[in-house]
């Protein structure tokens, strides 16, 4: 354990709102483990004792919580992590030529974090917006749709400079109006 | 009385519960992985679906509805159910893999999944034999494999704790380890990490599995996913023999199996006693087995000057004491019995010197406070402290002992098997101006200092009784050949496979593994004396020697104690141990 990483005042007191509002601790683990996750940028051992202690939940318990889910990271990721998604849909509309472009702009491969610390790209399975494929998302927030290599290029740009995606709103073809 | 159909017979029950549990009460076959009686229930083998189904009634005309057969109409529930989480109802119709096909299908297939990612390591498995995955697998499971592909590799051989090795290939994820963590020892210790068909279970990232209790798990895992750092690799389950016996390690003496191959002890596991520790045991305990093979004493020792011990013969041994005896008067004899040793030694022991002239018997408790938990691990190191005390011998303190002896200046120290050298603050010096004869079971520092060591039976050898913390008297099986007994001869001993169908030139066969040595009741009938009251045959006549002297072990026998797993005794107020 490289780090050790702790909770102020005032994580504390936002972690004491978000268990005031469960009957029981363990309610209480994945908004923290969020709270924890936006505070260090990911959920490692460290993090993970820390969350475990700050509730006086099992480390066991929290460890399982966190390998369960996808969205939650084991190790240490770039300021932004990008899921690409490779899944049927994508594929088919070139989401492996984006997810090839990303890794050759960036100089890594698909699980791997720049030396620079601001990007992690990752391979990721169905993220359910097939109708915009191909697509990718941006440290468990924004969908970026309809990708091309110069939106990506933007993109990358654009968070480089500490800009965050705009929500993209894609109406379905079924409920634009006059069809 | 309420009532329930299982596969078209008719079982009336009293007490609610879960169908599972109800079949298995009644004998019923049902298989299933995740269900344990003592845990909470999850049902995520899925592997005791049942088809169920409630009568229709009629609530207008308050009748169930009848068929043209003249039947109850059922109303089935619309999938199948598993039974370990289904409550009893009254009117209940169940019907399982006997009497639906689609609920035979249902197990055939369930264990086909189980079985995708499951290793075909049962060669090599140290559940084999034991395993419901092998068994149900035989009863119910496809014969061959569909799966063409390659399985999911997981991690093997992973030490999670000093005592349990994880091979995450071969788990099914039935967490019953996990529920025993939280739930039984409360240390929270394991659970499942990642998902699908990559999940196993572990613990914290950088902790140890140390749980004090940490072994149930591997009685509890139903494959070989859990496994004994201690026992991996060493017998096969069908090569030993089982035998009941008693944790002997701790106050709390909790029933156990002992499972030995060639005389040898290979591991201890709990055996069910509602009454003492349910289905589980301490870890300390199962390592009782080193005690019992490891460093024994074979053959008496006598101490014939000041250069150190040598190998005498038991006539040689009987006749030293019987001239040491001679040489001294009987308050000049120091009698130390022992709460490690059983009711039936102590009392040999107290009777032989009472025959002599000693009138005080005194013995000193092994507690360590603090080390207790509450649960199966007591403060007492001891199995027998409450039936030393039964047996009307004083208690004193490791002060009181060395004063006594400083003071007394007793000619002959008579030590039960204890190493009072070992843990008080006892030390040769101050028994070098006396004679001490030592039965004990394996070499210590009391047995080293002793000037005549007589070998004596450990409880694996014997059949005794110990009377634990809480007032329970339980006994002991042979389970262990000494060089002079015969576990053909003696009905009580267990007969495994090998020892029915093996010969004694079998090439694993060594007579090493039996120790030289007798109970020490046995020693005191061998020796001359006036009285006739030593004539004891076996422990067995012993107990109703002392049933018939003691009042707290009124009514107790070796035929009760089989019977009700041991027997609650009502100790005196005074008797009892001081809580620490």
């Amino acid at each position: 354990m490289a780090e050790t990483y702790t909770f102020t005042a005032k994580d504390l007191k936002e972690i004491e709102k978000i268990t005031a509002k469960y009957p029981d601790k363990l309610s209480a683990v994945l908004p923290a483990l969020w709270y924890a996750q936006d505070k260090f940028g990911h959920s490692d051992p460290s993090v993970q004792q820390l969350v475990a202690k700050t509730l006086g939940v099992p480390e066991a318990h929290i460890r399982g919580v966190v390998s369960f889910y996808t969205q939650f990271y084991e190790k240490p990721m770039g300021r932004n992590v990008l899921d690409v998604c490779t899944c049927l849909s994508c594929q088919v509309s070139g989401g492996y030529d984006m997810l090839h472009y990303i890794e050759e702009k960036l100089g890594i491969k698909a699980g791997e974090t720049t030396p620079d610390g601001e990007f992690s790209v990752q391979s990721v399975e169905c993220l359910g917006a097939c109708g915009y494929a191909p697509m990718l998302q941006v440290t468990n927030d924004k969908f970026v749709n309809h990708l091309t290599r110069e939106k990506v290029d933007k993109l990358i740009e654009d968070l480089r400079a500490g800009k965050k995606p705009d929500f993209e709103s894609n109406p379905m073809p079924q409920h634009e109006k006059g069809s | 009385m309420p009532e329930i159909y299982i596969d078209n017979k008719r079982y009336e029950f009293e007490k609610p519960g879960k169908v599972l549990q109800f079949m298995l009460d009644k004998g019923l076959d049902l298989p299933f992985f995740c269900y344990h009686p003592s845990l909470s229930i999850p049902a995520n083998c899925r592997q005791c679906v049942v088809k169920a189904g409630m009568p229709v009634f009629d609530r207008e005309k308050k009748v169930f509805e009848i068929d043209d057969e003249g039947n109850r109409v059922i109303r089935y529930f619309p999938k199948l159910m598993t039974a370990c989480s289904l409550d009893l109802a009254d009117g209940l119709v169940i019907h399982t893999h006997e009497t639906d096909e689609l609920v035979k299908e249902a197990q055939a297939d369930n264990l086909e999944f189980i079985l995708i990612n499951h290793p075909l390591d049962c060669p090599i498995c140290d559940q084999a034999g034991e395993c419901p995955l092998q068994i149900l697998t035989y009863k119910y499971g496809p014969e061959g494999s569909r799966f063409e592909h390659k399985k999911v590799h997981k991690p093997k051989a992973i030490q999670l704790g000093p005592r349990v090795i994880l091979d995450a290939e071969r788990c099914i994820n039935c967490t019953r380890c996990v529920r025993f963590t939280d739930e039984i020892s409360k240390t929270y210790q394991l659970t499942i990490i990642s998902r699908g068909d990559k999940n196993y279970p572990t613990t914290a990232n950088g902790r140890e599995f140390d749980d004090p209790y940490s072994l149930n798990t591997v009685d509890i895992c139903p494959v070989g996913a859990l496994t004994s750092a201690d026992f991996r690799f060493k017998a096969r389950v069908w090569e030993m023999n089982q035998t009941p016996s008693v944790d002997i390690t701790n106050g709390k003496g909790c029933s156990t199996w002992l499972w030995t191959r060639d005389n040898l002890v290979l591991r201890v596991t709990p055996r069910f006693n509602e009454a003492v520790n349910d289905h589980w045991m301490p870890d300390a305990g199962r390592l009782a087995y080193r005690k019992f093979n490891e460093n024994r004493i074979s053959r008496p020792h006598l101490r014939p000057d000041d250069a150190g011990q040598v190998r005498t013969s038991w006539n040689n041994a009987q006749l030293t004491l019987q001239e040491e005896l001679e040489k001294v008067t009987a308050d000049e004899i120091l009698v130390i019995g022992s709460p490690h040793a059983s009711v039936e030694d102590n009392y040999a022991l107290r009777t032989y010197f009472g025959n002599l002239g000693v009138s005080r018997f005194r013995f000193l408790p092994h507690t360590e406070p603090g080390t207790g938990d509450g649960f199966l691990i007591s403060d007492d190191q001891a199995p027998n402290t409450n039936g030393v005390k039964g047996l009307g011998f004083d208690e004193i303190d490791e002060k009181s002992l060395i004063k006594l002896i400083e003071t007394g200046k007793p000619k002959i120290i008579a030590i039960l098997d204890d190493d009072l050298l070992g843990r008080t603050a006892l030390t040769e010096e101050h028994l070098a101006s006396s004679w001490m004869i030592v039965w004990g079971t394996n070499h210590n520092d009391t047995t080293r200092a002793a000037n005549l060591v007589v070998p004596v039976t450990t409880a694996a050898e014997h059949a005794a009784s110990y009377v634990n913390v809480d007032g329970r008297i339980q006994r002991t099986v042979p389970a262990k050949e000494t060089l002079y007994t015969n576990r053909r001869l003696n009905l009580e001993m267990s007969m495994g496979r090998l020892d029915h169908y093996g010969t004694k030139f079998d090439n694993w066969v060594s007579d090493a593994n039996r120790i030289d040595c007798i109970p020490a009741w046995e020693f005191f009938t061998r020796m001359k004396s006036d009285s006739d009251t030593i004539a004891w045959e076996s422990s067995r006549q012993i107990m109703e020697d002392i049933a018939g002297t003691f009042p707290v072990f009124r009514e107790v026998s070796y035929d009760r104690m089989d019977e009700e797993n041991g027997i609650q005794l009502k100790l005196e107020q005074d008797s009892e141990v001081k809580p620490a």
